[in-house]
């Protein structure tokens, strides 16, 4: 079965840095630790086709989104979920058009489905009560809530996190992955997920199936629990 | 020898390879319209809206001071000289080829490009900068339908609107000033009338659409075209009014 996600031989920039070959299978967390001139935070640019790798080739579900044509690009970027560090939300839009916005534009759904799909989302990340603010009115933890909302608008199969946790409680953490995860079955959690950053809370790690780091010389190494 | 003219040829080959990135760009916005989903018409509906309110609403009433007082001050000047010489039905023709037809519309194309093509400039670099672009398209969506396509058809609809209130308060200002200056109102709207031709409101319309063309095309790119800094911004916004402007001239020189 075709990896959701996999980096194949890819450097990640870093001085000294060696081609990284990783996978994310299906239903599991993996998690790519290192320091923040490591290079890593470049793996969801060039996974999404939104750059293209020095060398080698990051495949979405088999496919190496860089190269499809514009128009089936961005269709293809809608089965990933995506979460950018910072957030990026729309700062003239409210955290409800923010994550309405990919649905907007994305989708050929009425008015009133999407409506009720927010609801759902911003009920499930608990930020209803402040759904009408714009991302400067309302705090860190709220707009995170927002971005990982708008992230899985179009409940993908594949969630790309980048220092998704920073500035959050391990607790607000660990519940933000659970709903990443989208549930647990006996084959596991219902989507693949890569989460990049410098650290975890600890918390979170025995829900996280793999955990790599990159070493200063540029490796990349499986740590172990 | 050689040198000047390899760096003329240079020079003259990436100005034209920017004008055909721009043509690129605004062709590809333009058929970004033919895939918007209707719940993604509806938001650039309202961003246009917004966008036609700050652009058009707001700058109404600097458009009708100027066109007030540039035609006061030329009928004023034109009355008093031409009716030495007999000549007063040339104001007619003034009024429709210099004022209407030509200096409305490059004058509401410069002001909006000022007003507007700058905020349009930094706004979107702003976007670039914060990473919402990226964002954008990471989310599968394309940045020019969201925040190209209502800035264009706002500035195509908000140059003509406001043409129509420059030529308006124009014509009414010459009719002022030549009253205020013994002509009176039935002479005045005769010989505007009799001015009047079917190629001057064609023209006039057709120059509006270019010009909105160019006010809403050229600070969009320009604002698209930032990297990550932020010191790049107001350079995006000053070259973006300045490329503006110098569109609008070429392009009133080619109807002329």
């Amino acid at each position: 079965m075709t990896a959701p996600l996999a980096f194949e031989g890819v450097p990640l920039g870093g001085r000294g840095s060696q081609p990284v070959t990783l996978e994310v299978p299906a239903r599991e967390t993996v998690a790519l630790l290192g320091d923040e001139d490591s290079g890593i935070g470049r793996l969801g640019g060039y996974a999404l086709g939104l750059d293209q790798p020095p060398a080698g080739r990051a495949l979405v579900f088999g496919t190496e989104i860089s190269r499809l044509p514009e128009r089936e690009r961005l269709a293809f970027r809608r089965r990933v979920g995506y979460l950018p560090a910072g957030d990026a939300l729309l700062q003239n839009l409210s955290l409800r058009d923010n994550v309405a916005l990919p649905l907007r534009f994305g989708s050929a759904a009425t008015t009133r489905e999407i409506e009720g799909r927010v609801n759902v989302m911003l009920a499930a990340v608990r930020v209803a009560a402040v759904g009408g603010s714009r991302p400067a009115r309302a705090n860190e933890e709220e707009c995170r809530r927002a971005a990982f909302a708008r992230a899985m608008a179009f409940d993908p199969a594949l969630l790309i996190l980048e220092q998704p946790f920073d500035g959050l409680t391990a607790r607000t953490a660990a519940e933000l992955l659970e709903f990443a995860r989208g549930g647990e079955s006996a084959e596991g959690a219902r989507r693949a997920i890569l989460i990049t950053g410098q650290e975890l809370p600890g918390l979170l790690l025995p829900r996280i199936e793999r955990v790599y780091r990159v070493s200063r010389a540029g490796a990349v190494e499986r740590e172990t629990a | 020898m050689t040198d000047p003219l390899s760096r003329l040829g240079g020079s003259t080959a990436r100005r034209l390879s920017r004008l055909g990135a721009l043509a690129r760009f605004g062709f590809g916005a333009l058929r970004s319209l033919g895939t918007l989903p209707a719940a993604g018409r509806s938001v650039a509906l309202r961003v246009t809206l917004n966008q036609i309110r700050f652009t058009a609403g707001q700058a109404v009433g600097l458009i009708v001071l100027l066109s007030g007082i540039l035609s006061f001050l030329v009928i004023s000047q034109a009355v008093r000289e031409l009716g030495r010489i007999g000549a007063t039905d040339l104001i007619g023709t003034l009024i429709v080829v210099v004022i209407v037809r030509e200096l409305g519309p490059l004058i509401t194309a410069l002001a909006i490009a000022g007003r507007s093509g700058t905020a349009i400039a930094s706004e979107l670099a702003t976007n670039r900068v914060m990473g919402e672009v990226r964002a954008l398209e990471a989310m599968g969506i394309d940045p020019r339908q969201y925040l190209v396509l209502p800035r264009l058809g706002a500035c195509l609809v908000s140059v003509f609107v406001l043409l129509v209130v420059f030529d308006v308060v124009a014509v009414v200002a010459g009719f002022a000033a030549a009253s205020f200056n013994g002509m009176t109102g039935a002479r005045y709207a005769e010989i505007v009338l009799q001015s009047l031709s079917a190629r001057d409101v064609w023209l006039t319309v057709a120059k509006a659409l270019a010009f909105g063309l160019i006010v809403g095309l050229v600070p969009s790119w320009f604002g698209l075209s930032v990297r990550r800094a932020s010191t790049e911004i107001p350079v995006a916004a000053s070259r973006a009014t300045v490329t503006a402007i110098v569109g609008i001239f070429l392009c009133a020189a080619l109807f002329g």
